[in-house]
């Protein structure tokens, strides 16, 4: 099988991520922060460790505070929830994915917050401008920003709309589902208050882990309260990070094998695993835009894309597509909204989707051609 | 034998961050869960001979590790 879907998650997983995870159950069990013994210990050691190399990877000062979490959903879901109170004003873009707008869009009908939106162009760019247009006219507490989309892979500046978000006095909450580990993100010179980011897809990790940055002063509310190990003679939530937003029994094992997988991508280096993504999108866009009834989404500016492109082919439909690819070709893809109606409509691709392929840094130029070959034959087929 | 210390400290993040410093700066340290006479943490404390105490603390407030001033 050819993987091409791993902006849904990423596989394969380098072996070191199973072989931590396998290490953590074989030989340290324990869990972190309630008790004292070696086995905690190690435990807890485990979970400091991957804190730390994910702060490595954004350049956060103080790894205390990241927060883990179960996946960027969750993280977003905190970073939204917890920060927004009754009569808060929002501004995002139409590229959003539904775990920012779901969230939003839930406090807006409750009638607790009013939301702005950026339009994106038809290659889902946005204009950094159209954030001060807004923030010049509305008190707006936050900005939510999708860094690369899942639909188009079009990178949004967030350094500069984080400027002007600043500039106004407003927060910046970036999603980076699509980019932690596939594009460099660095939280000072991008001057981003909260990231929400996945450790399945680009950070190569297990299902089940994510987590949320965030800096000092900014103040959120937990969405989850309950056992920390710390503070234990008050039955009142700690008021100190990671603990204000840890309660409960991290999930180890996959935190283990995050670990392993941030530690993979930085010796990889996040600028080369990013070349060479970029490399195969290249060269799938160059191609498959040769193909007859091909029509492929997104920037045509390399330098503002990710490894993420949403191509329809005429005649068919997006799933017909993604069926054919996987039952003639062997190729895993994904077809339909991707979880981003607005998205979709911002392309003129709504209700129908697309089809997408995603990239990931295992993937190679010979699976490329095979992919281009598959799409050439099936648009070239009358019927199937 | 001297007399040695108990810190404790803010959360289990920072008993390991403790950890890791005292580890890198070659300074004696001994993990152990805390003393119920001290504080009723369910977590874990780190026990330094009391000459090292000084050097210990000066590399925590350094490397920004959170201890309990309050319970020493």
């Amino acid at each position: 099988m050819i993987y091409f879907d791993n902006a849904a998650t990423s596989f394969p997983k380098p072996k070191a991520v199973i072989e931590a995870m396998e290490d953590y159950f074989f030989n340290i069990g324990g869990s972190t922060g309630r008790s004292g013994h070696r086995m905690a210990v190690k435990a807890s050691e485990l979970v400091f460790n991957t804190r730390e190399q994910l702060a490595q990877l954004f350049k956060i000062k103080d790894s205390s505070r990241i927060v883990f979490t179960k996946n960027a959903t969750e993280s977003l879901n905190l970073a939204i929830n917890g920060f927004l109170e009754k009569g808060d004003q929002v501004a995002t873009t139409s590229m959003e994915h539904n775990s920012v707008m779901r969230p939003l869009r839930y406090l807006e009908q409750r009638g607790q917050i009013k939301i702005f939106t950026v339009q994106a162009n038809r290659e889902g760019l946005v204009d950094p401008e159209a954030f001060a247009d807004i923030l010049k006219k509305e008190k707006i507490k936050l900005v939510v920003v999708n860094h690369a989309s899942n639909v188009t892979g079009s990178i949004a500046p967030i350094d500069i709309i984080a400027e002007i978000v600043h500039r106004y006095g407003s927060h910046m909450l970036v999603d980076a589902a699509q980019t932690a580990g596939a594009y460099p993100v660095d939280v000072a010179s991008d001057n981003i208050d909260m990231l929400a980011f996945t450790g399945h897809k680009s950070l190569l990790g297990p299902q089940g882990t994510g987590g949320l940055y965030v800096r000092e002063g900014i103040e959120l509310s937990p969405i989850i309260r309950g056992g920390t190990g710390s503070n234990s003679e008050k039955e009142i939530q700690p008021d100190f990070l990671p603990d204000q937003f840890e309660s409960g029994t991290l999930n180890i094992i996959g935190i283990a094998g995050l670990g392993a997988g941030v530690k993979y991508v930085l010796e990889q280096g996040v600028s080369n695993i990013r070349q060479e993504e970029l490399k195969l999108t290249e060269m799938f866009i160059k191609e498959a835009g040769k193909i007859e009834g091909v029509e492929l989404c997104g920037p045509s500016d390399m330098n503002k894309r990710v490894s993420v492109i949403s191509f329809n082919i005429s005649r068919y439909a997006p799933s017909t597509v993604a069926y054919l690819l996987d039952k003639h070709f062997d190729i895993a893809c994904r077809s339909g909204l991707h979880c981003a109606p607005s998205a979709h409509a911002t392309m003129g691709t709504h209700p129908q989707g697309t089809v997408r392929f995603a990239f990931g840094c295992f993937n190679n130029a010979a699976e490329i051609e095979k992919g281009l070959t598959a799409l050439a034959e099936i648009s070239l087929k009358e019927e199937y | 034998m001297p007399q040695v210390v108990v810190i404790v400290f803010k959360s289990t993040h920072d008993v390991i961050k403790a950890k890791s410093e005292l580890e890198k700066a070659c300074i004696a340290h001994e993990l152990i869960p805390t003393p119920k006479e001290i504080s009723s943490e369910c977590g874990m404390s780190l026990r330094v001979e009391k000459p090292l105490l000084s050097r210990a603390l000066e590399l925590f407030q350094s490397t920004g590790v959170r201890y309990r001033d309050d319970l020493l």
